[in-house]
C-alpha cells in the first residue's frame, strides 16, 4: 500500500508540472492587464508602470515562469496582484467554506441517494424505479444557476425560511452557519444526489446478478438483509470512485453556486482571479485545486483497497 | 373624524416611505431625492443600529491615494473626508476646509476647520494637508497623480490655511478635490502603518465613520466615530457593515428579503417592478455618467468621418433609452450630463435619419454599406444594447457585428486601440472636465482617447476650459464643444443613465448627490 | 418480459425527444412562427397568447421562435463539441494504448492534467484566449472531454489487445494500425457511444454554465443556455423568457439520458435478463 501511494505521488510531479505550464501560457495569451484591469478608471501611465516593474510584469514570460517555479519550490506562491496579500493566505481563507459546502452537499446527496438508489434497483423495471430514475435525473437535468435561481425564489423570497446569500462559518454559530449554507449546499447536492444514484442503482443491479447473492437468497434470506450483508459493500466500489471524482470537483468547481449565493469559496476565487488577470493567484490556486483533485483520487484508490481486499493484492 | 397620534404618526411614516421626485423637463426627475423626507416631530433621528450595504464587488484598496477602482470611494466618503464637498446640485460646499478663495487663476487658498482630529487622535491641520498632497504627487504608485498634476507646490500659511500654488490655471481643480484628491489620511498612519494602509484603515480618516475591519471577500464594518468634529445631524448609525454581492438578482433579493438594508444600483430591468414592492424604497439618482461608444480613428472604417456620422445617424437613441433602460435615464448630447450646470438643454440629440445615413454612406465611398465590429462588456444590458443597435444599424444597411468580452480585455483592447467601436461607460466627474478633457485631448501613447482623435480645435478649446474660471464662460464652452464633438464623433454618445439606489424602508435620512456615493452621516434607521 | 418493456418505457420516451429536437433544429426556418431576430420594442415581455405561444422577452423578441432556433445552436455545442472530444480522445486513447511504453505515459500524464484543470477556469481561460463565441465554447469544451474518451478507449485497447485473435492478427504479421482499425476500434466502439451520449446531455449543460460566466454565444445567435441566463434577470416578472428554453433544454438533457442509459442496460451484458 505504501509503495502504491509513492508511486503515485512520483507520477504527479509531471502532471503538475503542465499544469503549471498550462496555466501560465493560457493566461499570458488571454488578452488583458493585471494593473489595468485593477485601475480601470485611472490612466496615470507611471503609477502602473511602477507597480508592473515592481512585480516583474515587464519581464519576459519565461523568466516569469521560472522565477515563479523557483519561488513554489522554496514553497512560496507568491501575492496577489490584486489585494496584495499571499496567495496561500487568500486561499485557505477561502477553503473553508468550500470544504463546508462540498461536505454539506456530499451529505445531502448520499441521504437522497442511498435510498433512491438502492429502491430503484431493488424494485428494478417497476415503476418506482422509473420515478426513482427520473427523480435522479431532475437535479442533473437543469442549469445550476437555474436551480439556484428557483431554490431562492422559493425558501428565500417567498417562504423566507433561509437567508438568500452570503456566509456565516458553521465553527463559529453553528445555527446561522448551517442556515447560511443549506440553499447552495442543497443546489450542489441535488445535482450530485443524480450522479450518486444512478452509479449506485447501477452497481446494484450488476451485484445483484452474482452467484453468491443467489445463493444469499437460496438460503433463504430477506431481501434486505441480502442487500446489507452481501450487496452493499460490492457495490459501493463505484460510488466511491464517483464520490472522490466530485469532491475534487466540488472544491474548486462550485464556481457559479458560490458566486450565485456570494459564497467566500475556492471557484469564485479562481474565477474573479481569472477576470481580473490576477496571475499569481491563478496559478496558485489551479495548482492547490489540481492536487487536491489527485489526492482525492489517490484517496479514492486507498479506499479501494479497504473495500474491496482483492485490489489491494494487485 | 380625528386620527389618533399613533395612526397620524404612521399616516407619516407610510407617506415617507415614497421617496420625493419630482419629474423636470424630457422625463429627467430633477430630484433630490431626499429618501424619506426627514419630519421634525414625527421622525426624529435617532441613534444605533447596524446599515447592512450590498454591493456588487469588492473593494480594491483603503488607500485613496493608491485607489483606482470606484467601489472604493463608496466606503472612503463615510471614512475620509475632503477639503471640499459636493451639494445636491453639484456645487461645491465646505468639507475639512470651511472657505477657500481664488485670489488668481493660479492660487487658491484654503481655511482648513479647527478642531479636526484624525481617527487616530491626531490632528488634521495645514501641515497634514501638505503631507497628503505631496504623498499624491510623489508616492510612485499615487493614483491620484494626474488629477493634482496642475499643483505645483503647497504652502502652510499658517497651522489652519493652505496655500495651493499651480502651475497653470486649472478651473477644474476644485470640483476634483471633492473626491479622492481632497481626501485626507493622517500622516501618522501613513508614516508608521503606510503599507498596511491598503488593507487596514484604522485611525487614517477624520470621517463620521471609523473603519472597524475588512475580512477579505465577506464584508467590511465601520463604526460611528462618537468624537466626529461637526456637531450638527449625525452620524447615528452604530456600523455600517457592507457585503459584496456579485449577482445582481440575488442582490435585489436579499434587500426583498431584508437581509441587506441599502445596495448601490438596481437595475432598469429591476426599477418598476421594485417600485411597486412596499418593502422596498427606491431613489433616483441622476448620474455624472455619459455611457458612449468610442469610434477608432486610427483605423478604416471610422478613419472616415463620414462613415461616423452614418452610424451616429442610424441609431434611435429614444428608442435605445426606452426599449434598453426602460427610462431610466435620458438620451444623451455629448459628455455633459444633465446634473450638470454646464448642461446645455438647447443641443438636442443626434436624431435618427436614414436618408442623411444613404447620403453620409456615399460620401464615404460605401454608398452600399459596411461592415464593423462593437465590443462591448459581457453583462445583459450591454448586450441588449448591442442587439438593438445591431438591429438599428440593420435598417439602415450597415452591418455590425458584435464581441462580447470580459471587462479585462475590454480595456486591454481600448488601450491598444483594438477596436472599431467599444463600449465606454464613464462614470462621470462632478466638472464636465472630467467628463471630456482626458478623452478628446491629443495623447500619445495610452490614454482614455481610445478614439485616438487629434484635432486641434478642440485641443485648443479643451485648454480653454480650463484657464476660464467663470462658470458662465466656461458653459459656453462646453456647448461649442458638445456642437463640435457631434460632427467630429470621437464618440457616440448613448444615454445619461440614472443610477437608482434601494433601501429597506427602515432607512431614512439619505440624501443623493449625483456623483452616485452613498454617505451614510445623517443616515438613520427606524 | 414484462419488466422489460416496463423500463423500455422511457428510453422511446427520450429517442423521441432527442429526435424531435435534432428535426426541429433542422426545421427551424420552417416551424418558427416569427423571425427570432426580430425586435418589437413597444412589446416586450409581453405574456403567452395566441400571437406569442411562449410570449415575447425583454426585446419583444417571439420566445418560442428563439426557443426553436436556439435548439440548432444548443444541439450544436453539445454534439461537436463531444464529436471534438470523442475524435481526439479514441485517437489519443488508441495511440497511447497501442504504442504503451513513454508514448503512454506522456499522453496519459498530459490527459491527467487536463482532468485536474477546474473544468470551467480550463473552460473559460481557453474561451478568452480564443475569443468569445460558439468556435471557442465549441473547443473549449472539446478539450474538456477529451481525457474522459481518452482514458476509455485506452483502457479498451488494454484489454482487447490481450485477447486471443488480436495475438493471432499480429502473429500473422498485420501491422500495428490495421489490428487497431480492424479488431480493436469495432470492439471500443459501444462504450465509447455510450459514454458520448451521456456527454452530450452534459455538454449542453455546461454551454449553459459557460453563458452564465459571461462567456459562449455571441448575439444575435442564442443558445438556450444563453437564453435562460439574459431571462434569468426576469424571473420574477417574466418567467416564460426562462421558462421556455429551461424547458426545452430539461427535456432534451433528460432525454439523452434517457436514451444513453437504455444503450448502456442493452450493451451490457450482465443486465440483461
Amino acid at each position: 500500500m505504501g509503495r502504491l501511494v509513492l508511486r503515485r505521488l512520483g507520477a504527479t510531479i509531471p502532471v503538475l508540472l503542465l499544469v503549471t505550464a498550462g496555466v501560465f501560457a493560457l493566461l499570458h495569451l488571454t488578452p488583458g492587464d493585471p494593473i489595468d484591469a485593477m485601475m480601470a478608471e485611472s490612466v496615470d501611465a507611471t503609477a502602473k508602470e511602477h507597480i508592473r516593474r515592481e512585480l516583474g510584469l515587464d519581464r519576459p514570460i519565461p523568466v516569469q515562469y521560472v522565477a515563479w517555479m523557483g519561488k513554489l519550490l522554496r514553497g512560496d506562491l507568491g501575492r496577489s496582484i490584486r489585494n496584495g496579500e499571499p496567495v496561500i493566505e487568500n486561499v485557505s481563507r477561502r477553503i473553508r467554506p468550500s470544504l463546508q459546502l462540498a461536505l454539506f452537499a456530499m451529505t445531502i446527496s448520499l441521504l437522497v441517494a442511498f435510498p433512491v438508489g438502492i429502491v430503484s434497483a431493488v424494485r428494478h423495471n417497476t415503476s418506482v424505479d422509473r420515478l426513482g430514475t427520473t427523480f435522479a435525473l431532475f437535479g442533473i437535468c437543469m442549469p445550476n444557476f437555474l436551480l439556484a435561481l428557483l431554490l431562492i425564489f422559493l425558501f428565500g423570497v417567498t417562504l423566507r425560511w433561509l437567508p438568500i446569500s452570503g456566509y456565516t462559518d458553521p465553527l463559529d454559530e453553528l445555527v446561522d452557519g448551517v442556515r447560511s449554507l443549506a440553499l447552495p449546499a442543497v443546489t450542489l447536492g441535488l445535482a450530485l444526489a443524480a450522479v450518486i444514484t444512478r452509479t449506485l442503482r447501477s452497481s446494484l443491479l450488476e451485484t445483484l446478478t452474482e452467484d453468491y447473492v443467489r445463493t444469499a437468497r437460496a438460503k433463504g434470506l430477506s431481501e434486505w438483509r441480502v442487500i446489507r450483508g452481501h450487496v452493499l459493500k460490492n457495490a459501493l466500489i463505484p460510488v466511491v470512485t464517483v464520490l472522490g471524482l466530485q469532491l475534487g470537483t466540488l472544491i474548486g468547481g462550485a464556481v457559479i453556486t458560490e458566486y450565485v449565493f456570494a459564497l467566500p469559496g475556492v471557484g469564485r476565487l479562481v474565477v474573479d482571479a481569472v477576470f481580473a488577470r490576477d496571475y499569481p493567484l491563478v496559478q496558485g490556486v489551479v495548482l492547490l485545486i489540481a492536487i487536491a483533485f489527485i489526492l482525492s483520487n489517490l484517496l479514492v484508490d486507498i479506499l479501494y483497497g479497504w473495500i474491496d481486499p482483492r485490489i489491494r493484492s494487485r | 373624524m380625528t386620527l389618533s397620534r399613533r395612526a397620524f404618526l404612521k399616516v407619516c411614516a407610510i407617506a415617507s416611505g415614497t421617496p420625493l421626485v419630482t419629474v423636470g423637463p424630457r422625463g429627467m426627475p430633477v430630484a433630490l431625492a431626499q429618501a424619506p423626507a426627514p419630519r421634525p416631530s414625527a421622525d426624529t433621528p435617532k441613534k444605533g443600529g447596524t446599515l447592512r450595504v450590498g454591493f456588487y464587488i469588492e473593494a480594491a484598496t483603503m488607500d485613496p491615494h493608491l485607489s483606482g477602482s470606484k467601489i472604493d470611494r463608496q466606503i472612503y466618503h463615510n471614512i475620509y473626508e475632503p477639503l471640499v464637498t459636493l451639494d445636491t446640485k453639484l456645487g461645491v460646499k465646505p468639507g475639512l476646509a470651511e472657505s477657500w478663495q481664488q485670489p488668481d487663476a493660479k492660487t487658491l487658498i484654503f481655511k482648513l476647520h479647527r478642531g479636526v482630529k484624525f481617527h487616530d487622535g491626531t490632528d488634521f491641520n495645514a501641515e497634514a494637508a501638505k503631507f497628503n498632497f505631496n504623498r499624491m504627487k510623489t508616492e510612485p504608485k499615487s493614483v491620484r497623480k494626474g488629477e493634482v498634476a496642475s499643483i505645483d507646490t503647497v504652502d502652510v500659511v499658517d497651522p489652519y490655511t493652505i496655500k495651493i500654488n499651480l502651475k497653470r490655471p486649472d478651473a477644474a481643480l476644485l470640483a476634483t478635490l471633492t473626491d479622492r484628491a481632497g481626501m485626507m489620511v493622517s500622516p501618522k498612519v501613513i508614516q508608521e502603518r503606510g503599507s498596511e494602509l491598503e488593507r487596514n484603515a484604522k485611525g487614517a480618516g477624520t470621517g463620521p465613520f471609523e473603519f472597524v475591519e475588512w475580512v477579505k471577500d465577506d464584508h467590511i464594518v465601520i463604526k460611528r466615530n462618537d468624537n466626529y468634529w461637526n456637531k450638527q445631524g449625525g452620524p447615528y448609525l452604530d456600523r455600517v457593515r457592507y457585503r459584496p454581492i456579485p449577482d445582481d438578482v440575488v442582490k435585489l433579493q436579499s434587500l426583498q428579503a431584508g437581509e441587506i438594508d441599502a445596495m448601490d444600483y438596481v437595475q432598469p430591468r429591476d426599477v418598476a417592478a421594485v417600485k411597486a414592492d412596499k418593502n422596498v424604497v427606491v431613489v433616483d439618482v441622476p448620474s455624472l455618467a455619459a455611457f458612449s461608444y468610442q469610434l477608432n480613428h486610427t483605423r478604416p472604417p471610422f478613419n472616415v468621418k463620414a462613415l461616423r456620422q452614418a452610424v451616429a445617424y442610424s441609431l434611435d437613441l429614444d428608442q435605445i433609452v426606452k426599449g434598453v433602460w426602460l427610462n431610466v435615464g435620458v438620451p444623451a448630447n455629448g459628455p455633459v450630463p444633465p446634473t450638470s450646470w454646464a448642461y446645455d438643454k438647447t443641443i438636442p440629440p443626434i436624431k435618427r435619419d436614414l436618408a442623411k445615413v444613404k447620403a453620409k454612406l456615399a460620401e464615404g465611398g460605401q454608398g452600399n454599406g459596411f461592415t464593423f465590429t462593437m465590443t462591448t462588456p459581457n453583462l445583459p444590458i450591454n448586450g441588449q444594447e448591442a442587439e438593438v443597435i445591431q438591429a438599428q444599424l440593420r435598417e439602415a444597411g450597415i452591418t455590425m457585428k458584435i464581441k462580447l468580452v470580459d471587462a479585462a480585455t475590454q480595456l486591454s483592447d481600448g488601450n491598444n486601440k483594438n477596436f472599431d467601436m467599444i463600449s465606454y461607460q464613464w462614470s462621470g466627474r462632478p466638472d464636465p472636465d472630467g467628463n471630456s478633457y482626458q478623452f478628446f485631448k491629443t495623447t500619445p501613447g495610452i490614454s482614455l482617447n481610445w478614439s485616438g482623435i487629434s484635432n486641434p480645435t478642440i485641443d485648443a478649446l479643451l485648454d480653454k476650459t480650463r484657464e476660464v474660471s467663470n462658470q458662465a464662460e466656461r458653459k459656453k464652452l462646453f456647448s461649442e464643444l458638445t456642437k463640435i464633438l457631434q460632427d467630429e464623433l470621437p464618440m457616440v454618445y448613448i444615454i445619461h443613465p440614472i443610477e437608482p439606489k434601494a433601501f429597506s424602508p427602515r432607512v431614512r435620512g439619505y440624501e443623493a448627490i449625483p456623483d452616485g456615493m452613498m454617505r451614510f452621516k445623517d443616515v438613520w434607521l427606524k | 418480459m414484462l419488466r422489460r418493456a416496463a423500463r423500455a418505457r422511457l428510453a422511446p420516451f427520450g429517442a423521441v425527444v432527442v429526435v424531435s429536437a435534432v428535426l426541429v433544429a433542422l426545421a427551424a426556418p420552417f416551424v418558427a412562427p416569427h423571425d427570432p431576430l426580430k425586435q418589437d420594442l413597444g412589446n416586450t415581455l409581453a405574456r403567452p397568447a395566441l400571437v406569442h405561444l411562449l410570449g415575447t422577452d425583454n426585446l419583444g423578441r417571439d420566445v418560442l421562435s428563439r426557443v426553436i432556433w436556439g435548439t440548432r445552436i444548443s444541439l450544436v455545442a453539445g454534439f461537436v463539441s463531444v464529436a471534438i472530444a470523442m475524435a481526439t480522445g479514441t485517437l489519443l486513447g488508441i495511440v497511447a494504448g497501442y504504442a504503451g511504453g513513454r508514448v503512454d505515459g506522456i499522453v496519459m500524464r498530459l490527459m491527467d492534467a487536463v482532468l485536474s484543470f477546474p473544468p470551467l477556469v480550463l473552460a473559460l481561460a481557453l474561451g478568452a484566449v480564443l475569443g468569445a463565441g460558439l468556435t471557442g465554447v465549441l473547443i473549449a469544451l472539446g478539450v474538456v472531454y477529451t481525457p474522459t474518451f481518452a482514458r476509455l478507449m485506452r483502457g479498451q485497447v488494454l484489454t482487447i489487445t490481450a485477447r486471443d485473435y488480436v495475438d493471432a492478427a499480429r502473429a500473422l504479421g498485420a501491422p500495428g494500425w490495421r489490428v487497431a482499425w480492424q479488431h480493436v476500434l469495432p470492439n471500443a466502439i459501444t462504450p465509447i457511444v455510450v459514454q458520448a451520449s451521456l456527454s452530450v446531455a452534459f455538454a449542453i449543460l455546461a454551454e449553459a454554465s459557460l453563458s452564465f460566466l459571461g462567456l459562449g454565444i455571441q448575439p444575435p445567435q442564442a443558445s438556450w443556455g444563453s437564453m435562460i441566463n439574459a431571462g434569468r434577470g426576469y424571473l420574477q416578472q417574466a418567467p416564460w423568457i426562462v421558462f421556455g428554453p429551461g424547458a426545452a433544454l430539461f427535456m432534451t438533457v433528460v432525454g439523452l439520458n434517457f436514451v444513453g442509459d437504455a444503450v448502456r442496460d442493452a450493451l451490457d451484458p450482465r443486465l440483461r435478463d
